[in-house]
């Protein structure tokens, strides 16, 4: 298996450098068997990367220790589910696994679209083929996961107990589906660039690719957002670490292209500002994926390091030399086909939009990178922490969500005071209601108070939207049900876009609530004593141990009351684990969480004492589930968008009705 | 139609300059150097009281922990040695021997006041050293 494995990857391999050369070879000359022909190979190097990854999946399975890959990241005692996600918990697996993601979108791409556009696609398909052959590359002469070691080890060191758990078991897999997803509506830009083929098809696949990568990359954030709160035990989800970073950057850029390429599409505008976004977002994919592989930017995610930095360097400064290189040669062909007309439009709120996204993510890059640059420049190794990003994107983050209630609902081309009070007098009014129901309760937060007005602002003018659709349609008759589902089952970008704006409102919320009004408290407890959190009581009934065959565990037994009412039973555990093997990480503390949608209480044993008595910290964490629920919402969102459409009723996406349009027809354009 | 053009490049350069406002201030307010033990200890005097962060090796048995979670232990880069202390969350790889980072302050006492500590595995994640050993214990 071990042999077919490797022998796989190198045909992977050569086959890639094959594709690459016909398809450019064949458009070169017009001899279309070429193009076909490559294409084919396209398909053969999936079948490839599927027998390789079977192949590996087939060692990890049955814990054959003498590949390195194997003995490094499973062991004896490891379940079965775990030997399967081993697939991407170690360096060389990871790398197979871009691998096969990338050849099944690469696929995807021949197989939808190779009779479409005879002078676009070859282009695509090489350009493809060039990423493939970097990364199938690393892993057949660099990376293997098929190395062998020179011994045969009795027991393999196993899986870091931290990665034991569901979470991380699928999410660098939904990362991975992101992150390489943005190859592709790169690759369409640059066969546009190379064919000169400037028009619509590059933008609509684009679009489409982008928007299913985004999706991917903000499930695969969520993932690992909960992941981090639920195991790394600090009462948080986010800590703006370099790894953290490099999944945020693309995220970012990603959004605001997803939103730029509409004004392309229905206005021919902002061509050059789409090209340059989709390479800078491709740009920031591979850089994260090169900062998390390289070690190049410590973080305490241990990850591999290894010797492939300076190889994805040289694979950055190409891509972008490239690019920039092709959008500098046909800058004469991005020509914009409108102009803007007035500050207070529907484009000028996506123009916005797209500046603060990007200037995030100029500030979170410089950010993630200010060790290295201070090094070099001043020769101090100069750090900025969670208080820097903080600062930063909390501004930012704000008037983005007012452009969130914004842009959906203001007119093209030039806004009148008729329309901004018909369709933004009862989102302000709801704003200010928010604020003022707040202030009476207390809240003194400024950035909160904003922050909640804001989404009350956006949620007001979803509302709006779906409230005037549905009026239309039962206008005519239809029942409210009915006239709901077809409005949006007849405009799936549109409102499919609204339902992710909402399901953002909501993480927001849950954000907002949760870092501004977090209470912690620590204590040490002898059994019987309790201590005091807001309104709850936490009661230490004392200490329990026992022993599994992997671990010895200690809890810590806590009653929880509430105006006396002992309303549950939480035990936080500090685990140690028995290993025979030499792992590094053998102390796990699995924190208790006491989830609602109101707070979670966060419980850690901290330690405990010979005498019985324990230390636990508690945390209360407000309005976390919001987050995850909103990551739901935005998923059904996403779905809803991305759903097929047929053709005819796609036409009618596409000329879709706007209330604001009515207000301001667009004279004879 | 130019008054607009300019209304827009207005727009833009105060979106570009507010988003450089920000990130300088915040460099300018949230920086902290990096700096080895011995480093540290080179820049005594002026390093009292200002933020810094620091990374070093625990030097073995010296983590001392009392019953209230507070912590006290070494760190060390080979040649010079500090006391810190630190009080929160302890990481669970934390322990002899890792490389440990903490963030904080080193106070005039010489002890380095900490309230974060993060830590380190030994050694590079994917080394093979384990393996060896534990061949020779399975022989």
């Amino acid at each position: 298996m071990v042999e077919t494995g490797s022998i796989s990857i190198l045909l992977a391999f050569i086959i890639s450098v094959y594709v690459l050369i016909a398809s450019l070879y064949g458009v070169k000359t017009k001899k279309w068997d070429f193009v076909r022909s490559a294409e084919n190979g396209a398909i053969a190097v999936l079948f490839l990367l599927i027998i390789a990854t079977i192949a590996l999946l087939h060692s990890l399975i049955n814990l054959d220790f003498s590949l390195k890959y194997v003995a490094l990241n499973t062991s004896t005692d490891l379940a079965m589910i775990y030997r399967f996600t081993s697939l991407w918990a170690g360096q060389a697996g990871s790398l197979l696994l871009w691998c096969l993601v990338l050849s099944i979108y690469t696929a995807i791409v021949v197989l939808q679209s190779r009779n479409k556009d005879r002078q676009l696609m070859p282009y695509v398909l090489a350009t493809l083929a060039t990423v493939s052959i970097f990364f199938i590359g690393i892993v057949a002469f660099v990376e293997s996961p098929f190395e062998k070691l020179p011994f045969m080890p009795q027991e393999g060191r196993g899986l870091n107990p931290i990665l034991q758990n569901a979470y991380m078991a699928i999410h660098p897999l939904t990362l991975y589906f992101g992150y390489v997803g943005v190859t592709v509506p790169f690759a369409f830009g640059m066969g546009a660039l190379i064919s000169g083929k400037l028009g619509d098809e590059w933008i609509r696949y684009s679009r489409k690719w982008a928007l299913f990568a985004w999706t991917f990359l903000s499930i695969g954030l969520l993932l690992g957002a909960r992941w981090a709160y639920l195991e790394l035990g600090w009462g948080g989800y986010w800590a703006w670490d370099p790894v953290e970073n490099a999944a945020f950057m693309p995220w970012l850029a990603a959004t605001a292209f997803i939103h730029s390429v509409m004004i392309q599409e229905k206005k021919g505008m902002l061509k050059k500002w789409n090209m340059s976004l989709i390479i800078i977002t491709f740009f920031l994919s591979i850089f994260g994926t090169f900062i998390t592989r390289s070690g190049i930017i410590s973080s305490v995610h241990s990850f591999a390091q290894s010797d492939i930095g300076p190889l994805f360097l040289g694979f950055i400064a190409f891509i972008l030399l490239f690019s920039f290189g092709m959008f500098l040669y046909r800058i004469n062909d991005l020509e914009t086909e409108n102009s803007f007309d007035s500050i207070l439009s529907r484009e000028s709120a996506f123009i916005f939009n797209n500046l603060l996204f990007l200037g995030a993510a100029f500030a979170v890059f410089l950010g993630t990178i200010f060790p290295i640059l201070s090094e070099a420049v001043t020769g101090n190794k100069i750090l900025v922490g969670p208080p820097y990003f903080n600062r930063v994107n909390v501004p930012i983050a704000l008037v983005l969500i007012f452009l969130m209630g914004v842009g959906p609902l203001i007119s093209w081309r030039k806004a009148s005071f008729k329309n901004l009070v018909k369709n933004f007098l009862y989102p302000i009014l709801l704003a200010i209601l928010t604020v003022v129901v707040l202030l009476v309760f207390g809240m003194k937060d400024v950035v909160a108070l904003i922050s909640f007005s804001l989404c009350a602002f956006v949620t007001g003018t979803v509302f709006t939207e779906f409230f005037r659709g549905t009026r239309v349609r039962t206008k005519r008759g239809e029942n409210f049900l009915l006239a709901f589902t077809r409005l949006v089952s007849k405009n799936k970008r549109r409102y499919g876009g609204y339902i992710v704006h909402i399901g953002i409102v909501l993480i927001v919320i849950g954000v907002t609530a949760s870092s501004v009004f977090v209470t912690e408290k620590q204590a040490t407890l002898a059994p019987g004593e309790s201590m005091e959190l807001r309104n709850y009581n936490l009661r230490f009934d004392g200490l329990e141990q026992y022993t599994t065959d992997a671990k010895n565990a200690t809890i810590a037994n806590l009653t929880l009351l509430e105006g006396g009412k002992q309303i549950d039973t939480i035990a936080p555990e500090k685990n140690i684990y028995k290993y025979e093997g030499n792992r590094e990480i053998n102390q796990e503390t699995e924190v208790a969480l006491r989830s609602t949608f109101k707070d979670d209480l966060y419980i850690i044993l901290s330690s405990f004492n010979e005498d019985g008595s324990a230390t636990i910290r508690v945390m209360i964490n407000p309005l976390v589930n919001w987050i995850w629920a909103g990551g739901l919402v935005l998923v059904l969102g996403a779905i809803v968008t991305m759903w097929p459409t047929r053709s005819r009723s796609r036409q009618e996406a596409f000329i879709r009705y706007t209330v604001s349009d009515h207000d301001n027809p667009v004279k004879a354009s | 139609m130019l008054k607009g053009k300019l209304k827009f490049i207005i727009a833009i350069a105060v979106i570009a300059l507010t988003v450089s406002y920000l990130v300088y201030g915040g460099v300018k307010d949230t920086m902290v150097y990096y700096l080895t033990v011995e480093e540290l200890k080179a820049q005594v005097p002026t390093v009292y009281d200002s933020r810094v962060r620091v990374s070093g090796m625990v030097v073995p048995g010296t983590i001392m922990k009392d019953t209230n979670g507070a912590l006290e232990f070494q760190i060390t880069d080979g040649t010079q040695t500090i006391d810190v202390a630190y009080e929160g969350i302890v990481p669970d790889i934390f322990a002899d021997d890792v490389e440990a980072v903490v963030e904080g302050v080193y106070a005039k006492n010489d002890v380095f006041e900490a309230d974060t500590l993060l830590a380190k595995c030994p050694t590079k994640y994917e080394s093979t050293d384990s393996l060896y050993e534990n061949k020779e214990t399975s022989y």
